[in-house]
């Protein structure tokens, strides 16, 4: 007997273990789901901007004091200047193909210049020829890896510096530049040329990643490229790019792949380049300026291409007017609809069914809602209104008409509207159904009519429970995705001029950013920030809806 | 209130002065007013059928189309092929059934062992906390769920789990188990609270402990409630849209073998989420969605009337 005791006592108590366990893992599930998103999220708005940042925000969207901008940009370009000044000499070094292409230009205004001044004949070939030797040298001295065939070719460049046909011409530019490569030559190891070069292009995306483009570089069509890491976190990860060659070699066969990290100090060691990677990483504060950022006008900010910089104030916006214009249908709605089941019918046929469709409604799948919203709105009633208006009434113009045959705000709004509507309803019935039937009597037996009696006595007493569905509904409205895919929303797209245009949304915005976006995948930050700017709207509706409602029922058992 | 009402009270359902021939005006305008809010609340009726009505009006060039058998008899899903399209939708609806059993599978026992704490083991205080907490979980919109899926469980699948791709059954079931569970659990609740105490008492009259009363007496006595509750759930995960379009990989396959979670499959409304905007108003394929469409109706419709059948048995009592 007292196994049995002991063994359903055990059972009791593993029942209880489970049920707690599970509350907790809900608990644990809603931290988890909640706490990555808000905390990357809010990295959109606080975070440490650098210089480039505010020279962004200044040339995009006007923001800023550009008179201390451009006094620390001044700085900041002097102090990049050291970098740039070692990049310009490794790059003779390095990079000869421009230095050939140079050449080749070179002896061809040679040609015109020749001709221009009159030389014809048989000495314009001799000087064609003597100047087509120079040229084969020197691209012989670009191309060779090897040291001695180089300083050969270059010395003989430079015998025919002080040749007195090619003074005052445009060769002098050969001398000039078999000089200074003949400088390059004794300080690089021409072998590892091929090495280099490949490096040095890593070395150069890094720097522009950082920096942005060179002064004096003619300006990126992208956005993007305008600018270089915009936020401390974003330097952090550039410079260990610029620091560091990431390999993943294979060890041995058949074994994953490890990932192998070598200095680039130390693969350009003894050359020009080498002393950037300490002076950057040294001087990393004195090249960016970071400073705590509270970019509050991210929820205000139209965003670049792919939302790389910027913010979401056009998915704010639009969220918002999908929103409105949903509530203003669905709110008289659902109350009338609320008001007639619980005021003027009794359990008849009629009511049955049409509780049976408000149910029908609720449980209809959001994305089914959107196909409808689609074929009705988009495809059948607007486009037939507007014909009606433009041609028969003449109240649209014909560019309204042409707006209304496509998806519009108008158009998910009401689509969004009747997936709230039940929600609404169902509230507002609960709200008035709890009014005690004492308010009521009160009011009929003191002489008001039935309207006057729901306007004046029901409807006060039950608002705050009507308020709490409208909020929850609301939120629910905010963050539905599906009923808007077609019917209203886009992912990129001018802000609308008016509610016949369709718009951006924070709900659809989330989803494309995080899966249709390859230059979102970039920023997580601003991934996390629009989710963020999502959620919080929606759960602080939410918040507020639950506040109300604890406060209408403390009041409500207080009576 | 209905039953707090005395018996003898006087009724006041109609003002005194409204018989048409002492009070026209008055008799007039409530009817009218009568009639205006009944044709208000009319248009959720009329909202029903003309969604009936507009899906099966776009989708009828395909059920009365070449198709119709394919569809209903094929697994294999090539809508924009150009020579030979196919449209069965046997996969589409095993992907919806795979992360839905999933989901219900991970959120009906957690959904109930969490409604019984609810119901019969929390303190007042602690209840206060956590029913909240079940709200905000209800109110965290779908594209988050989804956005989580794809940034956040995903990555985690792959490097941890080893799975070749993070997007898949396991992913999808768990989240839309996540989404479920609220849902579940304040119907389960509800149903479990209306149980009565006469009830409770005597079990533990009879000398059970909390788990035997629970199991074998109460769970018992609301199983409406709870099989409500259970087809809501379901309903929750059958129609939901964007967490499975981002996190179940959007591959129309029957995972082989059959156990395996750890592929990608592409439910329903994923389908007709993500190939709506490719395809061109009028077509085949566009017919076809809408053809997906209404099996997602029926089938939420035919749900929505169980659930409604098993709460009005606990509203009535029968369940209780």
């Amino acid at each position: 007997m007292g196994f049995r005791i002991f063994s359903r006592d055990f059972a009791d108590r593993c029942f209880t273990a489970f049920s707690i366990m599970s509350v907790v893992l809900m608990v644990c599930v809603l931290v988890m789901v909640l706490g990555p998103m808000m905390l990357h999220g809010l990295k959109a708005v606080f975070f440490f901007g650098t210089n480039e940042f505010r020279e962004m925000q200044l040339a995009v969207f006007g923001h800023g004091d550009s008179e201390r901008i451009r006094r620390e940009n001044g700085e900041i370009e002097e102090a990049r200047l050291f970098v740039y000044e070692a990049v310009g000499r490794f790059r003779r070094g390095i990079d000869t193909d421009h230095l050939s292409d140079d050449v080749r230009d070179i002896y061809r205004d040679y040609g015109s210049y020749l001709r221009d001044n009159g030389v014809s004949g048989e000495r314009y070939s001799t000087l064609r020829a003597r100047a087509k030797v120079l040229r084969d040298t020197l691209q012989d001295a670009f191309e060779s890896r090897d040291k001695g065939t180089v300083q050969r070719n270059l010395q003989s460049v430079l015998e025919l510096r002080d040749d007195p046909d090619f003074r005052g011409t445009v060769i002098e530019a050969y001398f000039e530049k078999a000089e200074s490569y003949t400088h390059v030559v004794e300080s690089v190891d021409l072998s590892k040329r091929e090495q280099y070069a490949k490096a040095f292009d890593e070395v150069q995306e890094a720097l522009s990643k950082l920096f942005g483009p060179r002064p004096g570089e003619l300006l990126p069509a992208l956005t993007i490229d305008q600018y270089g890491a915009t936020r401390w976190d974003v330097v952090q990860r550039e410079l260990q790019k610029l620091l560091w060659i990431e390999e993943w070699v294979e060890t041995e066969p058949g074994q994953p792949m490890v990932k192998h990290r070598t200095a680039r100090k130390e693969f350009f060691a003894n050359t020009d380049l080498e002393p950037i990677f300490d002076y950057t990483e040294k001087n990393l504060y004195r090249l960016f300026r970071p400073r705590l950022t509270f970019y509050w006008r991210y929820f205000l900010d139209e965003s670049t291409d792919g939302h790389y910089f910027g913010g979401c104030g056009p998915e704010i916006l639009g969220t918002l007017a999908l929103t409105f214009f949903s509530m203003l249908f669905s709110i008289p709605l659902g109350i009338i609809s609320a008001a007639f089941l619980v005021e003027c019918t009794s359990d008849n046929i009629v009511v049955r069914v049409i509780r049976t469709c408000i149910n029908t409604l609720a449980g209809v799948p959001s994305i089914v809602f959107g196909l409808f919203g689609m074929a009705f709105f988009v495809l059948f009633l607007f486009p037939m209104l507007g014909e009606f208006g433009h041609e028969t009434l003449g109240i649209f113009s014909a560019e309204t008409a042409k707006n209304l045959t496509k998806p519009n705000i108008l158009a998910a709004s009401f689509t969004l509207g009747l997936l709230v509507l039940p929600v609404i309803i169902r509230a507002s019935e609960e709200a008035i159904r709890a009014v005690p039937r004492t308010y009521k009597e009160a009011a009929l037996a003191l002489g008001a009519g039935q309207f006057r009696t729901f306007m004046t006595v029901i409807l006060p007493a039950a608002a705050p429970g009507i308020f709490t569905g409208i909020i929850l509904s609301l939120s629910r409205a905010a963050g539905e995705t599906a009923p808007i895919l077609f019917t209203g929303a886009i992912a990129f797209g001018p802000v609308p001029d008016s509610i016949l245009e369709p718009t951006r949304a924070l709900s659809y915005g989330s989803y494309d950013i995080a899966v249709g976006d390859r230059l979102a995948m970039l920023v997580p930050h601003k991934q996390y920030g629009m989710v963020m700017t999502l959620v919080a709207l929606v759960l602080t509706l939410n918040i507020i809806a639950i506040w109300i409602r604890s406060r209408s029922s403390r009041k409500l058992r207080g009576i | 209130m209905q039953s707090s009402r005395p018996a003898e009270a006087a009724r006041f359902d109609r003002p005194l002065l409204l018989s048409p021939g002492k009070d026209l005006r008055g008799y007039i305008f409530n009817k009218l007013g009568r009639a205006f809010l009944f044709l208000v609340t009319f248009v959720s009726v009329v909202a029903v059928l003309l969604i009936f009505y507009f899906i099966i009006r776009e989708a009828a060039g395909f059920l009365a189309g070449p198709y119709v058998k394919q569809f209903f008899t094929s697994a294999s899903w090539y809508p924009e092929s150009h020579e030979h399209p196919e449209f069965g939708v046997l996969a589409i609806v095993a992907g919806t059934v795979y992360v839905t059993v999933l989901a219900l599978l991970i959120a009906v026992p957690l959904g109930l062992l969490a409604a019984v704490w609810l119901s019969d083991i929390a303190t007042f205080k602690v209840r206060q906390f956590i029913k909240p907490v079940i709200e905000i979980l209800a109110a965290i919109p779908s594209v988050a769920f989804g956005f989580f899926a794809v940034l956040v469980m995903a990555p985690w699948m792959q490097t941890h789990l080893g799975y070749d791709t993070g997007t898949n059954v396991l992913n999808a079931g768990i989240i839309l188990a996540v989404m479920a569970l609220p849902t579940i659990i304040s119907v389960a609740e509800d149903s479990l609270s209306a149980v009565g105490m006469e009830i409770r008492e005597a079990a533990y009259g009879l000398g059970s402990t909390r788990a035997e009363a629970m199991i074998r007496v109460v769970i018992p006595a609301g199983h409406s409630g709870i099989i409500a509750a259970i087809i809501l759930g379901m309903m929750r995960a059958v129609g939901e849209t964007m967490v499975v379009w981002m996190a179940s990989g959007n591959a129309s396959q029957i995972p082989s073998p059959w156990w395996d979670l750890s592929q990608s499959v592409r439910t329903m409304t994923a389908t007709i989420a993500g190939d709506m905007g490719e395809t061109v108003q009028g077509s085949v394929h566009y017919q076809s969605l809408f053809s997906i469409g209404i099996l997602l109706l029926v089938f939420t419709f035919g749900l929505n009337l169980m659930s409604e059948h098993f709460l009005a048995r606990v509203r009535k009592g029968k369940g209780a």
